[in-house]
């Protein structure tokens, strides 16, 4: 028997970041520069390792991969599985854009704050939390992942510690994260109960619509939305975006992507047969148009910059469950055809488009509180004169996040009102009036904090290994500008349909 | 009603009164160190409810025995239950040493004084 490294790269995607996270932390004793370049390889490795297994996915098709085990899964083995296929890529790929850019920049950015061995722990042992969490086939695991997500990212929200405000934001996220997993460990109790599977694959076949997969369908929905920061559950975002450490800011934020994404696994992958999809749809469409409302009016008042972009990625959660809302509620009808897959596309499209450009806008937002030692809107100005390009990389990302022509996150929403408006004409109304405003906030953010007379805030540029982290987003970002229709049909068309089709047995 | 069937939904009556004591203190108590255990509390009632899941009358335990595998208990449940008091070890502690910093930073642990965010 040959070792096949391409099948096996799920488990290496999850493997590098928890075996580099230990050894970054013991290879830092000797210098700190050894620890930089482990930290370095690890992300670099994760990345290599999810590329392939991309590749894989998109030229052979998706597989199951099944831990200690040749023959697939039966109904009296309880094996771990890994479903590796079109869904999986998309948002392995997600996480690890963001995560090597944000890895890049905190180079830069410890030199002198505070130590960074712990960190670099911390940082790969979330980034191994997330990806087991959208890899994962059964809910044994994702109750784990969960559950290591919510402390390492807890742990590292908490890292500057010595401000009383970063202790209380994590605990404040860390206290909804425990109650929300043991709600989560209930449900799975709940299902296994009747069922005596926890394989995504196995339970959705026995799935029905009695009260108790209703009660654990809603218990699921409400945590991971609330882990998603989608608004009625969305208190704790602003806090935790806003007090976490510079670089672990985006990253914090791909970890609530991904709690969206183990939803939309959940909902289409286990749950899709056997419940009413319109209703549950429609759910999610309310609940999306209350983040994107919600969200942006938040946004308006704030003068604290970090928290005005956290406010903003909250409305912008809301455009992606909303889109996905409108898909699962025409599931299997003919409108599905006709509009319910076009408004996938768009969600997932801006889902990928929303990681890369929000991590960038919260990055450029970083240096600029790091520069400055201000995060009010009222002190700062005239950025422009002595960063040039940390204004041009937040420039990109404002003009992305507000949607307008013909940056990526255009393409995106334009797919999510063309489908929407079929739905209801209103969603697609209450979308483009928060773009609106959403730009709105974006102008007077650029205007106050970049433009102006220089007020002599900062002595110039950041360093170069910071410059570069936000670099590569701008290129990811302009690459979606360039090439949407590459990314729709490459990346976004396998990840729907292997969601739409359920899960692989 | 029989003896036996009340003793039989016995554990999910105390699953009920855990789960539901513990989510009362943490949505209600404004002391930090009872909000964390009102959170034990909670752990401990979906431990006993995997537990009590796992429980078939008449089968055997999952361990070495001459018994035929059919006639043994699945042995997830109890897995998942191990994790889970593992995994709540961790949470607690990290819990707990946040109210460490917090206690140090606020010089209190009421809820009403550590609400700095907000400003």
């Amino acid at each position: 028997m040959s070792f096949d490294i391409m099948l096996h790269t799920p488990t290496f995607a999850l493997a590098v970041p928890l075996l580099f996270a230990f050894l970054t932390i013991l290879l830092s004793k000797f210098s700190k520069k050894v620890g930089d370049v482990t930290f370095l390889l690890g992300l670099l490795l994760t990345g290599y390792f999810v590329f392939l297994m991309s590749y894989r996915i998109f030229t052979d098709g998706g597989w199951v991969y099944t831990f200690g085990a040749e023959e697939p899964i039966t109904l009296n083995f309880f094996r771990i599985t890994f479903i590796a296929d079109g869904f999986a890529a998309l948002a392995t790929i997600t996480i690890a854009i963001t995560a090597i850019a944000a890895g890049i920049y905190s180079f830069g950015y410890l030199q002198k704050k505070m130590p960074s061995d712990k960190f670099y722990t911390l940082f790969l042992l979330t980034l191994g939390g997330v990806n087991g969490m959208v890899l994962t086939g059964d809910l044994f695991n994702l109750f784990v992942w969960f559950e290591v997500t919510s402390v390492a990212s807890c742990a590292l929200i908490a890292y500057e510690n010595h401000r009383g405000r970063s202790v209380e934001a994590a605990l404040k996220y860390m206290v909804l994260s425990v109650v929300g997993g043991l709600i989560v460990l209930f449900s799975i109790g709940l299902l296994y109960g009747q069922y005596g599977v926890l394989n995504y694959a196995l339970l959705s076949g026995n799935i029905s619509r009695i009260f108790l997969d209703k009660l654990a369908l809603g218990l699921l929905l409400v945590i991971f939305a609330m882990k998603a920061s989608s608004v009625p559950m969305h208190m704790w975002a602003p806090d935790a975006y806003g007090e976490a450490p510079g670089p672990a800011t985006p990253f914090i934020a791909i970890t609530s992507l991904g709690s969206l994404f183990v939803l939309f696994r959940l909902l289409f992958g286990v749950f899709g047969v056997g419940m009413d999809t319109a209703a549950v749809g429609a759910v999610l469409v309310i609940l999306g148009v209350l983040s994107m409302f919600v969200g942006v009016t938040m946004a308006l008042v704030q003068d604290d910059l970090k928290r005005l972009i956290a406010y903003l990625s909250v409305s912008q959660v809301g455009y992606m469950t909303m889109a996905v809302g409108v898909g699962l509620a025409t599931l299997n009808t003919v409108e599905y055809q006709n509009f319910g897959e076009l408004a996938m596309k768009g969600g997932f499209f801006h889902m990928i488009n929303d990681g890369v450009y929000k991590a960038l806008l919260f990055l450029s937002a970083v240096t600029v509180v790091h520069k400055t030692d201000l995060r009010s809107l009222n002190d700062l100005g005239g950025l422009a004169h002595k960063m040039p390009y940390t204004t041009v990389f937040f420039l990109v990302g404002a003009v992305s996040i507000a949607g307008i022509p013909p940056m990526s996150g255009f393409s995106s929403k334009l797919l999510i009102y063309r489908s929407v408006y079929l739905y209801n004409p209103i969603l697609a109304v209450i979308a483009l009036v928060v773009s609106i405003i959403t730009f709105a906030i974006m102008g007077k953010v650029f205007f106050n904090a970049f433009l102006g007379p220089d007020q002599g805030l900062t002595d110039g540029e950041v360093s170069k290994l910071m410059l570069s982290g936000m670099a590569i987003l701008t290129a990811m970002v302009i690459v979606f500008t360039l090439f949407p229709g590459l990314v729709v049909s490459e990346l976004v068309t396998p990840a729907i349909e292997a969601l739409s089709e359920g899960v692989i047995p | 009603m029989t003896l036996e069937s009340i003793l039989m939904t016995l554990p999910y009556i105390t699953v009920v009164v855990l789960f539901s004591l513990g989510l009362f203190t943490v949505l209600f108590k404004k002391n930090l160190i009872k909000i964390i255990m009102g959170i034990a509390l909670m752990q401990n009632g979906a431990n006993l409810f995997l537990v009590s899941l796992a429980y078939r009358r008449g089968d055997y335990a999952p361990i070495f025995t001459s018994a035929e595998s059919t006639d043994m208990v699945m042995p997830t449940a109890h897995a998942l239950t191990l994790t889970s008091i593992v995994i709540g070890v961790a949470t607690t502690a990290l819990l707990l040493s946040f109210v460490i910093m917090i206690k140090k930073h606020y010089g209190s642990i009421n809820t009403d004084d550590v609400r700095r965010c907000k400003e």
